[in-house]
């Protein structure tokens, strides 16, 4: 197993229920994400929730994001808060973004919003488009952008913007294989480039998302009980999956996913 | 052929246009044919439309016309604007929704009380266009502001911006394109309408005026031409408006092509 840590807990969700119109759509929802300290670099942490359509995988995105409140229970960042839309990076399914903006302008937006950048907020995005392949595309309008580039947008918009999460709602699906490969590259540099980001990708794309993830948490139904809840959390870490290139191919990944779809 | 009557047919520009001089003439012909003594037929409205064309009296109608509708619709769109962007403030939501419902109000039984309230003519005529225009304007913004996804409110959200911030960008900088497809939709109305207050006071003139005027000695002909002044104006300013909105927001621009 690789030498690591964990330390103190970013994020938690403590009895989170989600109702609309009596009708429970979440049940009972209890975990806590932990920061991994890895001596020598700077690692921070990719979680994935896995659940099958319909589940309510987006409705508990939306609750970590902040963006809608829980019927009951919270959501907790550091130092106890709880969650507001602002503190989280929010990479909606369509990666929609302002229809009426430039790309450039949609960055300044985010950039103006990160007290770091301040006085070098057009270095930052010119930096960022330039790791992201986007810096062709910054005096362009959303509508003149592929899916791909779209998504790079939206994760560099939210990215530009400081936080340290960065919770992704499908990040894979509707991509081609060239451009799954880039993404996936894309996240993990994201992740080992700050000691606290967090990555929290909801996706029903198990073999993507466990193959750059540390932890992987199953939402889904138990028996005779209304709602989805967190059925099993799997540390991959623990398990030896985590951190490592070529993952997919070796036995014990491929083990844990039939293991997975058979929890689903 | 067959396509051009099929629900969602294609078909080439060029043949779309073919398609639209043949129903011109067509209908050109069949007015042609079926006009009697009492309908002037097509070339004599013609003749009389080019001869208005270079008359001083339709450039001088014209213009009082235009001056009058333009300051109109600037004025109607301050106030739109204004009650359409405090619209999201519980205060005026119900003054801008009974801004709606006065579309119901006939301008006609109303003369008198703005005659009483405005000092002269030409502000009467001001203040009944703007009264008439404001509530069609303030419905079409007020759809627009109703109709905004729930994603462009969320990523505001995202981006940490407060209420007043996400007013700003969301309906201010966001639908500010609107502003120009609804003067542009909304133009027929003012246009409509000038016709009509210009009837109240003629000693100022304008198309409407010389359109009453026509219309008494029964010159059929020359109102009819007339007419097609005001029409052609009306596809014009639509055309001006259009373009400026596309020139002003390039992204409409796009989202047109895009769905050709
Ligand atoms: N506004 C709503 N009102 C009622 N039910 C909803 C609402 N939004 C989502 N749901 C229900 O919540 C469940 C989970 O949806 P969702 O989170 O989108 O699933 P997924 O796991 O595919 O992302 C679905 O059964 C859906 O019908
Ligand atoms: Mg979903």
């Amino acid at each position: 197993m690789t030498t690591h840590t964990k330390e103190e807990i970013i994020l938690k969700a403590e009895n989170v229920h989600l109702e609309y119109d009596n009708k429970t759509i979440l049940r009972n929802i209890n975990f806590s994400i932990k920061n991994i300290v890895r001596p020598g670099m700077e690692q921070g942490q990719v979680v994935s929730l896995i659940g099958r359509s319909g589940i309510g995988k987006t409705q508990l995105f939306k609750l970590l994001s902040g963006l809608q409140q829980p019927t009951s229970g919270h959501i907790h960042i550091q130092n106890d808060q709880p969650v507001r839309a602002g503190d989280m990076g929010v990479i909606f399914q369509n990666y929609y973004l302002f229809e009426w903006r430039t790309i450039h302008q949609s960055l300044m937006l985010a950039a103006k919003q990160n007290p770091a950048l301040k006085g070098h907020e057009t270095d930052a995005i010119k930096k960022s488009a330039a790791d992201f392949e986007l810096t062709d595309h910054l005096q362009k309008y959303p509508q003149q952008l592929s899916g791909g580039q779209r998504q790079r947008a939206s994760i560099i918009q939210q990215l530009l913007k400081g936080s340290d999460f960065l919770l992704l709602d499908e990040p894979f699906s509707g991509l081609d294989a060239c451009v799954l490969d880039k993404v996936v590259e894309l996240l993990l540099q994201v992740s080992i480039s700050d000691e606290l980001k967090t990555l929290v990708i909801v996706s029903h794309d198990i073999a993507t998302a466990i193959a750059i993830s540390d932890t992987v948490f199953i939402l889904g139904k138990e028996k005779d009980l209304p709602g989805a809840t967190i059925k099993k959390e799997i540390d991959l870490i623990a398990r030896d999956l985590a951190w490592q290139k070529n993952i997919k191919r070796e036995k014990a990944f491929l083990e844990t996913v039939e293991e997975i779809k058979n929890c689903l | 052929m067959k396509t051009i009557f099929q629900p969602f047919g294609k078909i080439s520009k060029q043949a779309f246009i073919i398609m639209i001089v043949m129903q011109v003439m067509f209908a050109l012909v069949f007015w042609h044919t079926t006009s009697n003594g009492l309908i002037p037929q097509p070339a004599k409205v013609a003749k009389a439309f080019f001869h208005l064309l270079s008359t001083r009296l339709l450039l001088d109608n014209i213009l009082v016309s235009l001056a009058l509708t333009v300051q109109a619709m600037l004025y109607s769109i301050v106030i739109t604007l204004a009650f359409a962007y405090l619209s999201v403030i519980p205060f005026f939501k119900s003054i801008a929704q009974f801004l709606v419902k006065c579309r119901y109000l006939t301008l006609t039984g109303l003369i008198f009380i703005f005659t009483l309230l405005t000092k002269d003519g030409s502000q009467l005529k001001l203040s009944l266009l703007v009264f008439g225009i404001v509530p069609f304007f303030v419905t079409s913004f007020l759809s627009v502001i109703l109709n905004i996804d729930k994603q462009e409110y969320e990523l505001c959200k995202t981006l940490g911006y407060n209420n007043w911030q996400t007013l700003y960008e969301v309906i201010i900088v966001g639908k500010a394109d609107a502003v120009f497809e609804i003067l542009r939709q909304n133009f027929a109305i003012s246009w409509l309408m000038i016709t009509l207050v210009e009837g109240l006071n003629m000693s100022e003139g304008g198309i409407g005026t010389l359109l009453i005027k026509y219309n008494k000695y029964n010159d059929l002909t020359n109102v009819l031409a007339l007419q097609l002044v005001i029409f052609l104006i009306g596809l014009l300013f639509d055309f001006l408006l259009g373009t400026t909105r596309q020139w002003l927001f390039p992204h409409t621009k796009i989202a047109i092509g895009g769905t050709k």
